[in-house]
């Protein structure tokens, strides 16, 4: 057997969870049978222990046997792409919210896709961040086309639950030497959308919830609308007023560290 | 050839601040490399440091050097890339596959010993050496099963890759051992199969013995049966650089550098016994 056949024959009995390939021989005991379970089990032992550190409040919210289920469905209709373990499991949000059956999966679903930005935040790019002395040589007649986009470690995510504070209580719970004693997770209600910002800071990954006009002039600016752009969306609502507040919103991000110049 | 770099650790982050903080006796860290192929952060931050303080090896798990899918240069490249950042001693990676067909199954999957593997791997391992403008430093991988179509051992394939391309070898003596085990034959004609000048780098580990085979767990302390394997393989190889690797189960900092004191007194005393 050439060796492109014999390893997508191979692979393809691990990811089916499959019996052993006919190409492997055992020469001492055990059998072949149980000696290729091994690699069947360790890969998805392998993910899953991935998925468990990732999303670790998740897992608390479900519960161990619940998690565990979870997240076996995922892995056998999810194969890994990527040459990081540490990459995979992006989908998981998505995957929860597939057939959401209520409130509390919804709350989960949302609660994955929280603890991925805050994943992502935390090993990205630092990026070179503008600064307000680093835009006070830009002459005035400049500042209309002056452009921005988000730094690689800042990202937005929008909630319509309260998987927030669901995340807090999990993380809270974690925690061995919590004060109070066992932490009560919050029961799932949906909510009014809520805007979030999560950005490193130093080594640490922090977020902050933003006022939905605040997130909507981020978001148009981090989208690549220029200065003068997001001031003129921003006059629809209020008018001669509307530079000011953009600049103030921007000197706040500059600020915080969130934007850089393309 | 460098001259060897003594006694190492794994580098793992819940050790990061311990080694910073107490400047362990260590002589030299090794380091996972998909680890540190991220944009930035507090892996890229430790990485800086801990470089800043001792020699570092890389040490990568998913090049897949043996996978029948097309050489992926764009990681390559990121490995490079970290190599220009961090300035490692060698880079290392194992000798199997780890997907193909666009996925990874994040194991080290063992290979067909045959010919037309080896003369797959070397051509890849060529290039990759090319790519990264140093030898490759290619380490045995401990396996439960083999394949019926294979013609030579395992050994014979690591010391004719290492001839036809110039590769350095890392032995894991805990898979030779694990391995050995599995497959029914003798771990030191596994060392001693394979060339002296080719070795740069050992492995000790710990294993999970269930009577009937081996798993490798790399999460215990190493077991006398591999501290004897090591001191025949100091005794073959001489002095070459040590590593501890632990992967799970991961103890205190000093627990680990007491266990590679005790490799510093095996290796003595092999070395003793050899002269």
């Amino acid at each position: 057997m050439r060796l492109t056949e014999l390893q997508s024959a191979v692979q393809r009995h691990v990811l089916a969870g499959g019996p052993t390939p006919e190409a492997l021989a055992a020469v001492v005991e055990p059998p072949a049978d149980e000696r290729w379970r091994i690699y069947v089990d360790a890969y998805r032992l392998r993910l899953a222990e991935a998925l468990g550190v990732q999303y670790r409040a998740l897992a608390a919210r479900c519960g161990s046997e619940e998690f565990d289920a979870r997240i076996a469905s995922f892995i056998a209709i999810t194969p890994s792409v990527y040459r990081s373990i540490r990459d995979y499991g992006g989908e998981l949000a998505a995957f929860l919210a597939t057939g959401a059956a209520g409130v509390e999966d919804e709350l989960r679903g949302e609660l994955a896709g929280f603890e991925w930005q805050l994943a992502a935040a935390f090993d990205a790019e630092a990026g070179r961040p503008a600064t307000v002395a680093g835009l006070a040589t830009v002459a005035a007649e400049d500042w209309q086309g002056l452009c921005f986009r988000a730094l690689p470690c800042v990202r937005r995510f929008t909630t319509c639950t309260n998987a927030v504070a669901a995340w807090r209580a999990a993380t809270a719970a974690r925690a061995d030497d919590h004060p109070t004693g066992p932490v009560r997770l919050p029961v799932a209600v949906r909510t009014a959308p809520l805007e979030w910002l999560v950005v490193r800071v130093g080594l640490d990954t922090e977020f902050r919830s933003l006022p939905v006009d605040e997130a909507e002039a981020f978001d148009r600016l981090a989208g690549g609308a220029s200065f003068g752009e997001l001031c003129a969306a921003l006059g629809e609502r209020l008018g001669d007023a509307a530079a000011l507040q953009a600049a103030t919103w921007l000197k706040g991000w500059l600020h915080e560290g969130l934007l850089e110049r393309p | 050839m460098r001259p060897p770099l003594g006694f190492g650790l794994g580098l793992r982050p819940v050790h990061y601040t311990a080694v910073l903080e107490t400047a362990p006796a260590v002589d030299w860290f090794e380091v996972i490399t998909e680890n540190y192929l991220v944009g930035g952060g507090r892996p890229l931050h430790f990485l800086d440091a801990v470089r800043d303080r001792y020699p570092v090896v890389m040490h990568g798990v998913s090049l897949s050097i043996g996978s029948a899918a097309p050489l992926d240069l764009d990681y390559v490249d990121r490995v490079r890339r970290l190599a220009e950042r961090c300035e490692p001693v060698w880079i290392s990676d194992h000798l199997c596959w780890t997907g193909t067909d666009g996925a990874n199954l994040h194991d080290l999957m063992p290979l067909p010993y045959t010919e037309e593997a080896l003369a797959h791997v070397a051509g890849r391992i060529d290039e990759v050496q090319a790519r990264l403008g140093r030898p490759l430093v290619v380490e045995n991988v401990s396996s439960y099963v083999s394949y019926t179509h294979s013609v030579m051992s395992e050994w014979q394939f690591l010391a004719e890759l290492a001839r036809r391309t110039g590769c350095r070898l890392l032995l894991d003596v805990n898979n030779v051992y694990v391995s050995s085990r599995n497959h029914g034959f003798d771990a030191r004609e596994f060392l001693d199969g394979v060339p002296v000048a080719d070795v740069q780098q050992l492995h000790i580990a710990g294993h999970l013995d269930l009577g009937t085979h081996v798993i490798d767990t790399h999460d215990h302390p190493v077991r006398d049966e591999v501290w004897d394997l090591y001191a025949h393989a100091v005794r073959r190889f001489g002095n070459v650089s040590t590593l501890l690797e632990r992967d799970d189960n991961i103890p205190p900092l000093a627990e680990l550098v007491a266990e590679l004191d005790q490799a510093r007194a095996v290796a003595a005393r092999s070395q003793r016994e050899a002269a």
